[in-house]
This record gives C-alpha cells, structure tokens and sequence, in this order.
C-alpha cells in the first residue's frame, strides 16, 4: 500500500510520520508514535476515549483519517502536562476521586479542556454537554463534573494572576 | 471514636498520577518485539454444527502465521468462568466449553482465530476461511427451552438444558406461613440482559517461551484462577505460566471473573502454533455478543404478610437465562434467592431456581450478580404490600427488616447493620415527606418518591472457594512491600490494601509500593470480584502488617532494651511509650534501670541494623474470610412525561452501610457508579434479540447506557456500622450501588403515575403502553 508522509504538530512538536490513506489518527498515535495515553475503547466514534484535540477541537481521533491532520497542531494527554506540572484537570481529577479503572480519563480530560480552553466559566450543561461523548462506566460522572468545575475555577484564577503579572 | 493515620483519610489514589497522565499501561496498550494480531471468525447462526472448515485459503496470505480451529487446538472442556477454579464440594463445576468446538451455540460463537503481522491482514484471512454450517433448530428464551420440542443445546442430568443444580433454599415452613398470612401478593417479573460494557474490551497478550514457558498480560479480574483454567486446557503445569495485568484494567463489573472471555486462551492457542507472542483486543461488537452479559430471564415473588404489617411468608423463584454456555450459571440463581431471602425478618421461606441453556450470548457474572434481579421484584412486591395494607412503605420496611443476630437462611451470622440509619438518613435526603405532594391536577409531567432496600456479600465464601495471602516485606531501607494477587479493576484496590499497610505499620503512605494482579510475584488469591477485595484480600493484609509488625517490635525491643509492648510506631518511628526511661518504665528491667541507652529509632536504622544481622522482617498472612452484609436504602425522585412515556431520574439519595469506609471517596465513587448503572438497568438498558438470534444492541450508541447528560443528581450517603468480621470494620461495597436502584425507581414511578410495570427497562415503550391502559381503565 502506498504511503504518504504526515507531517503535523503533536503536544508542539513538529511530527513526521508515514501513514497509508487507510490510516486512523488513533492508530499512528498509539502504534507508530508510542503515545498509548491515547485509548481506543470502540473504533467508531462512540465512547471518546480516543478524544484529543486538534486545531482547538476536542475530536474522536478513531474517526479521523490519519492524513487529514496533515499541517494540523494534535494535542494529547501526554502533552497537556505531567509529573513535572500537571494541568489543573489533571490534578483535579486525581484529587477529586475523579478516576477509577481509568481507561476513560485521558479522553474525559481532553474533551473538558477543549471545553475550557474556550470558556473557562462553563455552566454544569456545558460541561455535560462537553463530556456527553465520553463514556464512563465507573464513576456515574459526579466526580467527573465536580473535577471540571475545580480546574476552570483554578484556570480562571491563574488567568487573573497572568492577567495582574501583564497590568505590572 | 478510634482516631486512625491513613485509614478512614480520602488519600489521593496512588495509581492516579499513571492514569492522569497517560502513562499507565492496560492490556490493550501492550506490546513486544514481533508480535503477531490475533482476530476472531464468529457464528452467523445461533445454532449449528460445522460439517467443513477449509482454512487453506487464509494460510496462504501473505503475513497470516498462523490459523486455529476446532482441528488443530486442545480438546479440552473448560469454563470461561472462574468458578471450574472455585466450586466448592460436593457441587461438580460444569465445564461445556473448547477453545473451538465443531458446534456454535450462539450468534458469535467461536469458529477460528488468525494470527497475522497486521490486524487487516488477519482480518483480511478471516474472510477467507470457508465454513460449512448445517443450522440446528434454535430457542432463546429460558422458558421456551426447557420444553419437549426445544433443541437440546448440551445434555443435562438435571433437566432439559438445566446447567447444574436446581437451587432450594428451605427456611421454616413456607406452606404453614402462608397459610397464617393475612394478606398475601403474588407476582411475575422479567429482568434484561443487561452488558457490563467496561471501558477497555477483552484482551490478551499471550507469549510462549522456549522453554514452555507461557506469560499472559490480560484483562482478567483473577489471575491466579484464571491461571488455573489455562492450565487445564493447555496442559502445562501452573507453576510454568505466570498470568497478570500489566498493570490496570479498564473496567470489570464482573465480566472477566475467570478469563477475559475467550481471549486468553485463543491468544495461547495462537502463540503456540505461530511460535511468536499474540494479542487478542475484542472489537467492542465481539465484546457485546460474545462476552458474558447479565442474566435475563423471571422472578416470581409471593409475600405474606400479617394484618399488623409483619412480614410472615416468602417464596421466590428465579428462572435465568443462561445463555449458549454456563459460565456463572450454577451461582447466580443461588444468590439471587439467597440475597432477597436475606433482607427482611420472614420466617417462612422457600426459595427454587435455575439458569437454561438457550442460543444466546452467554450469562455470566455482572455487578450484583442476581440480586439486582431479586430486589426489583421483591422491592416492587413490598411496595404494593404496603399499599395494601395501608401503611408507609418506609415504615413497612423499617418495620421488617433484618437485626444483628436474627436468624436467616444465610450461612453466616448477620453481624452488622446499618439500614435503619440508612433509611433515615436516605428519606431524608430526598425529602420523603414531600412524596404524594409534587403534582397538581393537569399536571403533564408527574413526580414520583420510591425507595428500595437490599443487601449483598463481601466475599463468596461459603458459596464458593475464597481465599486470600499476603506478604508484606520491609525493605533494608524501610520502606515496606506489599504483595497481593488481587487486580485494581478500577476499584481502588491498590490504594486501600497499602492504606490497611501503612495504618498497621505506623508508616506514611508514599513508603509502600504494592505488587498486585501477577501470578508471578503474589502469593495465590482468588481476586477481585463478589466486593471482596477491602474485606477479603483486606483481612490477609491486615494479617500479613500485623505479622511484620510483630517482628519489628520484637527486634526493636531488643535494641532499644525494652519490652515489645511498651513499643509504637510512628511515622516510621519506633519509639518507647508512655514514661520513657527510668523507674516509671513499663518496659523491661534494663530500661526501667534506665539500662536504655536510645528511647526511639527509625525503621530505616532498624531495618539496615537487621540486615547486617542477616535478617529481614517478613509478614505473612493467610486467611479465610468469614463473610458480612452491607446494607442499602436508594430513594428515587423520578418525573414521568405522561406525553412521551419517558422517565428521568430527577434524584438518587443513596445511603449504604458499608462498615468502616477505608477511603470515603473511593467508597462515593463505587455508590455513584453503581446507582447509574443501576439507572441504566431501570429504564434503557438492554440487548434483545431478533428471530434469527442476532443481537440487536451491539454497539454503545444502540445500547443505551447513561452518558454525562442522563445521570441524575446522586447523594451517596455512608453510614459506617462496622462488622466485628471486617479489616477494621470494613464491608463490600464494589456491586451495592446497582442492587436497590431499579426497585427504588420503579416504585417512584408508580408514585408519580400510578403505573406498576413489571417488567424493566421501564422504556418510553412501556411507560406509554401502561399509561394508555391506566387511561383506558379509567
């Protein structure tokens, strides 16, 4: 089969890899390039823990052909942070009981924080709205929603510390 | 009240930081150098004998290494299922299953596997593989397929297609309680199967050594039975394959108690005729059809009840699907009997039922394992009891139900409870008072309030084998280790097991490491499934700290020159308590003298002291769990759309006595999980089947699980009775959630609507169907 090389921008890093047209983001992230955070838990779109984001959007990555993020920024839970600093879902979701076998947490996050990248002061529908794609079987989602609600409040309060460190 | 250090303490999980990260590793995310992808070839028919199968056309394509059937893989029967490790004597575990079988049973029965470089590819050589089915006649429904005419699925000594033992549970006299009953209820429900549908599907990374050697990483919820199973089937010693999770697991609620479907063995069978390692991933199609589900089937309850309110007679009887294999077959009948018998004080009952064999998908192990079933018909039945006696269905309850030390048809002593501080505390969350008061007159949407009660098991013994060890090692620098062959399905096991760890020893969390889940490097533990793993596996760590403990003790008192019992440990200190030195010592003479020169010294000094002496403290702990209930009391608030038939759960207050909550959160977090599956089992979730035996939900998006935007607000409320039987007072909590959650909510519904469906899910279908026919009667 012929293939084509990818070149895309994955957690900042510029990334080339070779694909085929029958590719699936999902696959070139988790098999070529390693990143097993990425979970694959359907293959069709309908439990999100595949979500990552791409161009600013929370996407099921099983969905997308591997070549259609040609020149696109592809963010995933390895790029969001780490041990070294944590994103604010991230902690959150620890400290909140908001994770149990989790298989669903990588994708929980992704779709939260496309949620919040854009609107750090969502309402209790938004986020269920936002997260509505990503299946969850353990937790009943209250600890989910409770996470999401501490990481925007921590997100919109080191937006008025940045916000404060511009004004001086 | 004891005050305690790390039990009892929301700690953070320790396998959190793996998850939130993205780093941990799940069977699906599992890798080595050459591995080959293993794929499926399923049963189009429900029932069929396989006259041909020509594989030589897959052989040939280009990246295929290797093809198993019925013909090249071992003739040995087994069960899927943990309990052929587990079934306790004189009981026989019934083994119906090959790898491959020159029959399929079930729309999705195994016929073949491939093994190839690629996924395509073997899914590729899949399609060209030639079957020649000749179609047996086919039943699939339980009733149906214990009739003449009906097709013998697999012998049975028992009754036509009756895997086991018929189950009879006698308490008093059943036929003399009714008589004396003033007030009797007969009535029929049917119950779906209901799938678990855990995030990560059915997996398996098997590899074949050289030597013989066999390793499998999979999702199984036991490795160490799991173990067994494959031993028997392969022919190879336990002590030569090591099973294990490598480490997490997405999910079980039961569906890999044993193996993880038939993804284990295949993925051997495919390793050792392709002499390279093999994963098996099931597609989330194949996990639906061919993957344990819940058991459907009827559950017939009748209750006595006298004038003043007092519960006299019960008798129950379950009728299960047992789908096209037995796997759990044998027990969950039993428990459903055995767990609503065990509610309420009655002391007449009687209790028969048994699964039957039909072409269908088969039943397995899922979250409350038939109490589920039980307590939707007798939490229904308890309500129209109530009705008709003209009493509070509250304090009917309150009225019936179960205290320490009265007698029941349980094999063990009921120790605990807390349900009547369940009840309260539920009732008055969800503001019980208000029921009867929502709705004005022309109301479209209704309001109803309906509880329902129940109790569950923390372990399987006596029903079954349940046994558990540990070890926990200090390390020469203090640290300590723990060893426990339970998984973390996802329940907190590797959080709660090193909390128990830390308590015991005096030392902080971050200085325990835990192994878990590995057939290798744990001692043998049935492992986590019947909510056991805090109790059960709990007790055995308990055991195995305490045994540790002891050692350190009794080496410190030598070095400090006191007596082990004036000691403590704090913080990794040991150090001398009450007056330190001199006369007021309560330790040996050498101290009281003041003869000690050192009040303290740390672990780390301690056990580097040791080992320069060549010695290591180890503790062991072996244990067979007794057994103690949880208790629940779910309050639904429900809204019924007299329009449309759609039900919301406005509210859930749901208040389980779990005994001691070691970690409150982690306890929260398995009540809200349950109690939206249990939503789920109540109003939407289903897989039904269509005359050719197909499955007609499966898939998640023709399934309707609760999403984020269904669930109701849930109040998980813990009362903490604390068993005298459990690891600090703890009890099961992993299936309760699920157990009250459909009564609770088909009882709020007749609340609201004044309709009494007997049968769940309570879909719009049904809703709209019963309140056309309410309307009609009026």
């Amino acid at each position: 089969m012929t293939t084509k090389l990818l070149k895309f921008t994955l957690n900042g890093e510029m990334t080339e890899v070779a694909v085929s047209p029958s590719d699936m983001l999902v696959d070139v992230i988790r098999d070529r390039l390693n990143l097993i955070g990425t979970k694959k838990g359907c293959g069709k779109g309908e439990c999100g823990a595949c979500t990552v984001i791409m161009n600013g959007e929370a996407v099921n990555s099983c969905l997308v052909p591997a070549m259609k993020a040609m020149g696109a920024a592809v963010e995933t839970i390895e790029g969001i942070g780490g041990p070294e600093k944590f994103h604010p879902l991230q902690e959150s979701f620890m400290d909140l009981g908001a994770i149990q076998c989790g298989f669903c947490t990588p994708g929980m996050i992704m779709s939260s924080k496309a949620l919040l990248d854009k609107n750090v002061n969502p309402t209790s529908e938004e986020v269920r709205e936002a997260i509505a794609g990503n299946i969850c079987r353990c937790t009943g989602y209250v600890k989910i929603e409770e996470a999401v609600f501490a990481a925007a409040k921590k997100m919109r309060e080191n937006q008025i510390g940045r916000d404060r460190n511009e004004q001086f | 009240m004891s005050s305690f250090n790390v039990v009892g303490q929301n700690v953070r999980r320790l396998d959190a930081v793996e998850k939130a990260s993205g780093t941990a590793v799940f069977s699906t995310d599992f890798k080595l150098p050459g591995m080959l992808y293993g794929k499926v070839l399923r049963s189009p028919y429900p029932h069929a004998r396989i006259v041909n199968i020509d594989t030589s056309g897959a052989e040939k394509l280009p990246g295929v290494k290797a093809v198993a059937t019925h013909k090249n893989t071992p003739r040995e029967k087994f069960n899927t299922s943990a309990t052929m490790t587990f079934t306790v004597p004189t009981y026989e575990p019934v083994l119906d299953q090959y790898i491959f079988d020159n029959v399929v049973r079930y729309v999705g029965d195994e016929v073949a596997a491939v093994a190839a470089v690629s996924e395509q590819v073997a899914e590729e050589a899949l399609k060209l593989i030639r079957v020649e089915y000749e179609p047996l006649p086919a039943v699939f429904d339980p009733l149906e397929a214990m009739s003449p005419e009906a097709p013998v699925i697999h012998e049975c000594a028992t009754g036509k297609n009756i895997p086991g033992e018929i189950i009879r549970i006698p308490f008093g006299d059943i036929e003399k309680g009714l008589a004396e009953s003033d007030v009797i209820i007969e009535e029929h429900f049917k119950v779906p199967v209901q799938k678990q549908v855990q995030m990560e599907t059915q997996a398996a990374v098997a590899q074949v050594g050289a030597d013989g050697k066999i390793t499998v990483w999979s999702t199984t919820q036991t490795p160490h039975p799991s173990r067994m199973i494959l031993s028997k089937v392969f022919g190879v010693p336990h002590s030569k394959i090591r099973v294990l999770n490598p480490p997490y697991v997405g999910g079980g609620f039961g569906v890999r108690i044993g193996l993880s479907a038939k993804a284990e063995p295949i993925a051997v069978a495919l390793a050792m005729l392709a002499r390279k390692p093999v994963k098996v991933v099931y597609s989330r199609k194949e996990d639906f059809i061919a993957s344990d589900t819940r058991h459907g089937g009827y559950v017939t309850v009748k209750l006595g009840a006298r004038k003043d309110g007092a519960f006299h007679a019960i008798q129950m009887k379950g009728i299960l699907n047992a789908g096209a294999y037995c796997s759990f077959s044998c027990e969950t009948p039993g428990v459903l009997g055995a767990m609503g018998l065990a509610v309420y004080r009655i002391p007449h009952q009687y209790y028969y039922g048994h699964s039957v064999y039909t072409n269908t998908t088969p039943s397995g192990a899922m979250r409350g394992f038939g109490n589920p079933q039980a307590m939707f018909a007798i939490e229904s039945v308890v309500d129209m009891m109530a009705e008709k006696l003209g009493m509070d269905p509250l304090e009917l309850r309150l009225k019936n139900i179960m205290r320490v030390g009265d007698p029941w048809c349980l094999p063990y002593k009921c120790s605990s409870t807390g349900l009547a501080q369940c009840i309260e505390r539920g009732a008055r969350s969800i503001g019980w008072e208000r029921r009867g008061k929502l709705n004005r007159p022309g109301d479209k949407k209704l309001r109803g309030i309906g509880m329902g009660v129940g109790t569950h098991v923390s372990n399987a013994w006596p029903f079954c084998v349940d046994y558990d060890n540990a070890y926990v090692t200090i390390q020469q620098d203090g640290s300590v280790h723990l060893a426990a062959g339970v998984p973390d399905i996802g329940t907190g096991t590797s959080t709660t097991l090193p909390q128990f760890v830390a308590e015991v020893l005096g030392v902080r969390l971050d200085q325990v490491s835990m192994a878990f889940a590995d057939t290798l490097t744990t001692p043998f533990d049935i492992g986590s499934h019947a909510s056991r793993t805090c109790y059960a596996a709990g007790t055995a760590v308990v055991a195995a700290a305490r045994d540790a403990r002891k050692q350190i003790l009794d080496y410190a008192a030598d070095f400090l020159k006191v007596a082990p019992e004036g000691l403590d440990i704090k913080d990794s200190v040991i150090y001398v308590t009450g007056p330190n030195v001199g006369a007021e010592c309560a330790g040996t003479g050498v101290c009281r003298a003041g003869g000690g020169e050192r009040t303290s010294v740390t672990l780390k000094e301690l056990a580097y002291h040791a080992h320069l002496r060549n010695k290591q403290f180890i503790g062991v702990g072996r244990i067979v769990p007794d057994n103690a209930p949880p208790w629940h009391a779910h309050f639904a608030e429900v809204e019924v759309d007299t329009e449309t038939g759609q039900v919301r759960v406005i509210k859930m207050a749901a208040a389980h006595d779990v005994g001691k909550a070691i970690n409150p959160g982690i306890v929260e977090g398995q009540i809200e999980g349950g109690v939206l599956m249990g939503v789920g089992y109540a109003l939407s979730e289903e897989i039904r089947y269509d005359e050719k035996g197909r499955q007609l939900q499966d898939s998640i998006h023709k399934y309707m699980l609760p999403t984020a935007e269904d669930r109701p607000e849930i109040d998980a409320i813990i009362v903490e009775a604390e068993d005298p039987t459990g690891p600090f007072g703890a009890k099961g909590v992993g299936e309760t959630g699920l157990v009250p959650t459909a009564g609770a909510v088909a009882n709020a519904v007749y609340n609201a609507a004044g309709i009494r469906l007997k049968e769940i899910p309570l879909t719009p279908e049904k809703v709209f169907r019963a309140l056309q026919e309410k309307r009609g009667e009026a």
